[in-house]
């Protein structure tokens, strides 16, 4: 089998990747489509944090996504991807923080590179669904609560203490079983049980 | 009934002989409510315009969107009010308010000074006080609603309730149902009381706040005799009672408690226990009401939530306030009341 193997070649995205690009229809066609790509890619490289419409979001995720990763993979010495990292940032600066920033960031990143979450819809507005997109390890605050295990929560106290109950009541009872086991047992037991455990 | 409230409070006010007292006594549950309700209101206004001139205090706020100042009405704004001027979810949001950094407010408790202001939800970091908070206002809720969920021929005269203890599993309020000598509420009446309880949640009402004097509150408390041996004790410390209104229904806690009772989620009444009483106490025997709550928002599988209710279940080892020496704990049975 001296076939090259596929999956080294092309770097392999951890986000799902549908089988079928969304049109994001415009005037322009497909050419229009790339440049609102490229534009939302930018603003991602640029501002790590970014409100956006879902269809949009999901689709630009997924070339950000592929951006960072040949970065990765080739570094800043590679022509193509110097070409291709030159044609998706519309500011060129963000070629720099392409190479010299997030390529050492998410160097070791075994998940993937951006995060989305749905937000809320706009009310009054349109009726359409939107979402957050974010560079994993921006300098933001979180966008999601992630105290669940504090456990000064009512309701961990509430579990907490109710756990404790249950230990409490079931020591309880094994210690009225052993106590029960020791009084059914009289002395005659303990007398012929004990001279083979001292001989094992 | 607003005019026949009223006509009691006047008489009571020209005089306050035994005879008057008396027929005051005589008042159905209901009607003492609405009589509480309508001091609670008229005093509210009286404090309310007593304030006269208008100072301006500077408020800092602290917090998301982002820290700003804002310059507030002195004893008339509330940090509930500054709540509304940024969003819904603020004013929905949070069950407290953090004053200066060290001192919890009610939200429905107007502003005295400048100050920093921060607002308190319940999945903060340190939720230990908005959690008593929310405890004490669901004891407070569940007093609420044993007094509105009986017949009017079933006198229902509310005693106390003791301090959140959280760990304990339940909130508890003890009420005295005189004409009731051994009741045992089945599980339909429980669900009744819950389906009760529920009612008022949903409506979504404000927690009032107001600190009156001790005549006042005794006049208000009239009715109810566990209450008004309770008043004294209570209004030894500066002569004030804090008194809290939940829709109709008035009571006395120290506080402070939540702003609003959306912010009680799932919410059970559990049990209902009779505790009885020493032989030298007058009160006889009184019934533990038992509830266990948890705030909005909090995502609690229904088995986790179901293990909670079975807890809180058990009679609630807090000490009986009419049969203080059952327990080795020392505090009086007055101060018992002064804590909630």
């Amino acid at each position: 089998m001296n076939q090259a193997d596929v999956t080294k070649l092309v770097s392999k995205l951890r986000i799902k990747v549908p089988d079928k690009h969304r049109r994001l229809r415009n005037i322009k066609g497909p050419e229009g489509r790339l440049d609102k790509l490229r534009k939302t890619v930018t603003g991602l490289i640029k501002y790590e944090r970014i409100e956006l419409n879902h269809h949009r979001a999901d689709e630009a995720r997924q070339y950000a996504e592929r951006l960072i990763s040949e970065a990765i993979m080739h570094g800043d010495c590679h022509k193509p991807t110097m070409d291709i990292a030159d044609y998706w940032l519309l500011e060129k600066e963000l070629i720099h923080k392409l190479f010299k920033v997030l390529a050492p960031r998410f160097e070791n990143c075994n998940t993937a590179f951006t995060k989305m979450y749905k937000a809320p819809r706009v009310v009054p507005g349109r009726n359409i669904d939107k979402a957050i997109i974010e560079l994993r390890g921006n300098p933001y605050p979180s966008l999601t609560n992630k105290q669940w295990n504090n456990r000064h929560l009512l309701q961990n106290v509430l579990l907490d203490a109710a756990k404790y109950e249950y230990r409490q009541a079931k020591y309880a009872e094994m210690a009225e079983k052993i106590g029960k086991n020791e009084d059914a047992q009289p002395k005659s037991d303990d007398s012929a049980n004990s001279k083979p455990v001292a001989n094992v | 009934m607003k005019q026949h409230a009223l006509s009691i409070s006047k008489s009571l006010l020209l005089n306050t002989s035994a005879k008057c007292l008396s027929s005051i006594r005589c008042l159905s549950t209901e009607e003492a409510v609405e009589r509480r309700n309508h001091l609670f209101v008229l005093e509210k206004k009286r404090q309310h315009e007593k304030v006269g001139r208008i100072e301006k205090i500077e408020v800092n706020y602290k917090g998301v969107p982002k820290d700003c100042t804002l310059i507030m009405n002195k004893d008339i704004s509330t940090p509930y009010d500054c709540a509304r001027h940024f969003s819904e979810w603020h004013t929905e949001m949070s069950a407290l308010a953090l004053l200066d950094g060290t001192l919890h407010w009610d939200m429905h408790r107007p502003l005295t000074e400048s100050c920093t202001l921060e607002f308190q939800s319940f999945n903060i970091a340190e939720p230990q006080q908005v959690n008593k908070a929310f405890w004490r206002t669901c004891s407070l809720l569940l007093g609420a609603c044993a007094s509105v969920a009986f017949k009017s021929t079933v006198p229902v005269a509310l005693h106390s309730f003791p301090g959140p203890d959280i760990r304990s599993g339940s909130f508890i309020y003890d009420v005295d149902l005189p004409t009731l000598p051994d009741w045992r509420p089945t599980s339909q009446e429980l669900h009744t009381l819950s389906a009760e309880y529920i009612r008022i949640c949903r409506q979504k009402l404000p927690v009032e706040r107001l600190d009156v004097s001790e005549e006042l509150a005794l006049e208000m408390f009239v009715d109810n005799p566990h209450k008004t041996t309770q008043i004294p004790s209570i209004a030894k410390a500066n002569g004030k009672v804090t008194l809290y209104k939940v829709d109709k229904h008035v009571d006395i806690s120290k506080g402070p408690l939540i702003g609003n009772t959306g912010q009680v989620g799932k919410v059970a009444v559990t049990a209902v226990h009779k505790l009885t009483g020493s032989n030298d106490s007058e009160v006889k025997q009184l019934y533990r009401f038992q509830g266990v709550a948890l705030p909005t928002g909090v995502i609690l599988n229904h088995f986790a939530f179901s293990l909670l209710i079975e807890r809180a279940k058990k009679l609630n080892s807090a000490r009986s306030p009419i049969n203080p020496f059952a327990d080795t704990r020392e505090p009086a049975h007055e101060s018992i009341a002064a804590r909630a």
